[in-house]
């Protein structure tokens, strides 16, 4: 039953477009518009919009603020847009990382993260990533991403086919359990490291840059072609996160 | 509240997130219900005092709870709450009427989860066909709250998915049985046409409306997971408004199936305690009322788990709000249940009617009393939180027409339902059980008395509930004005 909604079928197309101006309504009006401003803005009748409200609401596209009135955009909506803008790194961030590539003789790389969309940015120019995208596009069989679904609520709800993950090599978790399992590993440690879930025989340690809030911003990953994760590499690693975390919230 | 001003925490953290599907969290409102014990039992009851009215009453009655029900999804399409109609109380009266349908809400839970408990004993005690004595009642009660209280201290997603389970089974049960019996019906009548088709007044059938409401008790316990729930916003509304629909169906079924058979009955057999077993056994299908005997039993036993989660939820969120010791706030490390307040919860629990039955009180009193106190206190609930919610919606800018007629309606009928729910205990001589209720609701009013003279920060945070956290807003959006 979960999943689906019948509440609005293909067979309504005014409901999805009604829906779809609702949504675009909020994003233009910004954080805190209220009900009543989108049923006036849109020229749709207040039941109406109230109840597509409460369907963005439910399905977690829209946030309704703690005033109960106002509603924001939900980081669902990150994961339409498929991309972190703006995906500019600064200079003295850049500094950091080679400051660390200088340190440890293993691969040192960037990813911004905005609720449950990763984008790598700096990859190691002299150990880089086998593929970027792979990392980006399979969370369950990446550190960055064992750290990105960890912060979420349900990981189910965000990646793609949750009952049919990709085994990218034998090793990579693909039963619901074992991503459970491996998720409150990194949650009680407060990072992740994996081995050759992603490409056999690469390791990865991945440790996470926080903003003020202590939301996931970004996370610095050090990849190892020796089979294990660099976890000899975590205290540096953790020390060029703190002095990133400033630099990128 | 501006939107960088957002907490990092939810205010009710600590509870398992996100967890439960569509259908255990529909489990936990029809647990509490416990459907096949009310239409078995409930009906007969209104028969005796409706007479030719029973069926028109039984509708009126569904209608009702529906009527309350849909009132309620308007506060669970907009909030996540683990106070269920406490919460949502508090965010249309304010929290003075929220402490007083709060309490009226424990007092309720309790009272279905004693009146379950002893409820599933007396039928464990007649499916086993033996006749023990008062002490060994009271252990096996003992034993049957602990079970309950562990199973709901374990986990929520394991006592939803039992409850779910009994429930499935005993409802089959019934409905076998039903119809077992009318196919086995003969027509003709009996002495209980006398009553089944006897006058109708005012009254008896206002007191049959009541009963029939107090039926569908516990339905909107779906309101205390908004926390736990994958998707509160959209399975909550829908557990709370399609349990009394499809309960109700069931119900008036039954009615009808129940009107007929007992129409050609002797009229003991009517007013006697189980009067669909005392059918099957008078048919010669002994083994028809055993299975009914089972299947009751474990619907009571589904009941009691289902109470007791929503019980121990709302303490949990009137912890959470500095009403009551934060103690009871407190988590489970590994189950992440609100295992202190469920620990308090057990002992009041089970010592009621181990004590009462252990005293030798007859089980059909002290079901009747913990039934009439429960009845007392979900009615007062409903009673303000329908009231509540036009002024809620009123509040946030979306109040439409139909919802104004809607609470109006919901909020007056029900509060007419408690009027006569009052009076009626008074004149059968439960009257001391308005008093008992009285009592037990004290802690409501008295709590509101005390915090706004010496904690009115307090008492400005009740009502909380799983809101907006800084992690759920998409970053760097843009702010209005």
């Amino acid at each position: 039953m979960s999943g689906v909604d019948r509440g609005v079928t293909g067979r309504q197309p005014q409901a999805v477009r009604s829906a779809l101006a609702v949504l675009q309504e909020v994003a233009r009006a910004g954080a805190g518009v209220t009900a009543k401003e989108v049923a006036e803005a849109l020229g749709l009748p207040p039941a109406t919009t109230y109840r597509l409200l409460n369907l963005l609401v439910g399905e977690e596209y829209l946030v309704r603020l703690p005033d109960l009135h106002g509603f924001a955009l939900g980081t669902k909506v990150a994961g339409l847009a498929g991309v972190v803008a703006p995906a500019r790194v600064p200079t003295a961030a850049r500094q950091v990382l080679a400051q660390l590539r200088g340190r440890v003789r293993a691969g040192v790389h960037l990813a911004l993260v905005a609720g449950p969309v990763v984008r790598v940015v700096d990859v190691d120019p002299d150990l880089p990533l086998e593929s970027p995208a792979l990392v980006e596009t399979h969370l369950h069989a990446s550190a960055v991403g064992h750290l990105v679904l960890a912060e979420v609520d349900d990981w189910r709800f965000v990646v793609h086919h949750p009952d049919r993950l990709a085994a990218l090599t034998p090793a990579t978790p693909t039963r619901a359990a074992d991503v459970d399992a491996c998720l409150a590993r990194v949650r009680a440690v407060g990072w992740a490291g994996q081995s050759g879930q992603l490409h056999e025989g690469v390791g990865c340690l991945a440790v996470p840059v926080r903003g003020a809030t202590g939301q996931l911003v970004a996370v610095v990953a050090v990849s190892s072609a020796r089979g294990a994760a660099p976890v000899e590499h975590l205290d540096a690693a953790r020390a060029s996160a703190g002095d990133l975390a400033p630099l990128l919230d | 509240m501006r939107i960088d001003q957002l907490p990092v925490r939810s205010p009710v953290a600590g509870l398992r997130r996100r967890g439960l599907s569509m259908v255990e969290v529909l489990a936990q409102s029809v647990s509490a219900l416990a459907p096949s014990a009310a239409v078995v039992a409930v009906p007969p009851f209104v028969m005796v005092q409706a007479g030719a009215a029973t069926l028109p009453v039984l509708v009126v009655g569904t209608a009702l709870v529906v009527l309350v029900g849909w009132c309620l999804t308007a506060f669970a399409r907009r909030m996540a709450a683990v106070g269920g109609v406490y919460s949502y109380t508090a965010k249309g009266l304010g929290p003075g009427p929220a402490l007083l349908a709060g309490w009226a809400l424990v007092v309720g839970y309790a009272g279905i989860a004693v009146s379950a408990l002893v409820g599933a004993v007396a039928y464990l005690v007649s499916f086993t066909g033996l006749d023990p004595p008062g002490w060994a009642v009271a252990v096996v009660t003992l034993a049957v709250g602990l079970l309950a209280t562990l199973v709901t201290v374990r986990g929520i997603r394991l006592s939803a998915r039992v409850a779910l389970a009994l429930e499935v089974v005993s409802v089959g049960v019934v409905v076998a049985v039903l119809v077992v019996l009318l196919a086995a019906h003969r027509g003709g009548t009996g002495t209980g046409a006398a009553v089944v088709d006897g006058p109708v007044t005012a009254g008896g059938v206002a007191t049959g409306l009541v009963l029939a409401v107090a039926a569908f008790m516990g339905f909107e316990s779906a309101a205390t997971l908004g926390v736990e729930a994958r998707r509160p916003l959209v399975a909550v509304p829908r557990a709370v408004f399609w349990t009394p629909v499809v309960a109700g169906v069931l119900f008036v079924a039954a009615g009808v199936a129940q009107v007929v058979l007992l129409r050609a009955a002797p009229v003991e057999v009517l007013t006697g305690d189980v009067p669909m077993a005392q059918l099957a056994d008078a048919d010669g299908l002994g083994v028809v009322s055993r299975l009914l005997d089972a299947g009751i039993a474990l619907s009571f036993f589904a009941c009691v788990t289902g109470s007791i989660n929503a019980l121990a939820r709302v303490l949990f969120s009137m912890a959470r709000e500095g009403v009551l010791p934060a103690s009871l706030g407190r988590t489970h490390r590994r189950f992440a249940t609100p295992a202190v307040a469920l620990a308090w919860v057990l002992p009041v629990l089970v010592a009621v009617p181990a004590v009462a039955l252990g005293t030798g009180a007859r089980t059909r009193e002290v079901l009747a009393g913990s039934l009439t106190v429960s009845a007392l206190g979900y009615v007062l609930a409903y009673v303000l939180a329908a009231a509540a919610m036009p002024v809620f919606l009123h509040r946030i800018g979306e109040l439409t027409r139909p919802t104004l007629v809607g609470g109006t309606l919901a909020g007056g009928l029900s509060a007419a339902v408690l009027v006569v729910a009052v009076a009626g205990a008074s004149w059968t001589g439960s009257g001391v059980m308005v008093l008992v209720f009285v009592l037990a609701w004290l802690p409501g009013p008295v709590l509101w008395w005390v915090l706004r003279r010496r904690a009115p920060a307090v008492l400005a945070r009740v009502g909380v509930y799983d809101q907006a956290t800084a992690g759920s807003l998409l970053p760097g959006q843009g702010v209005r004005r």
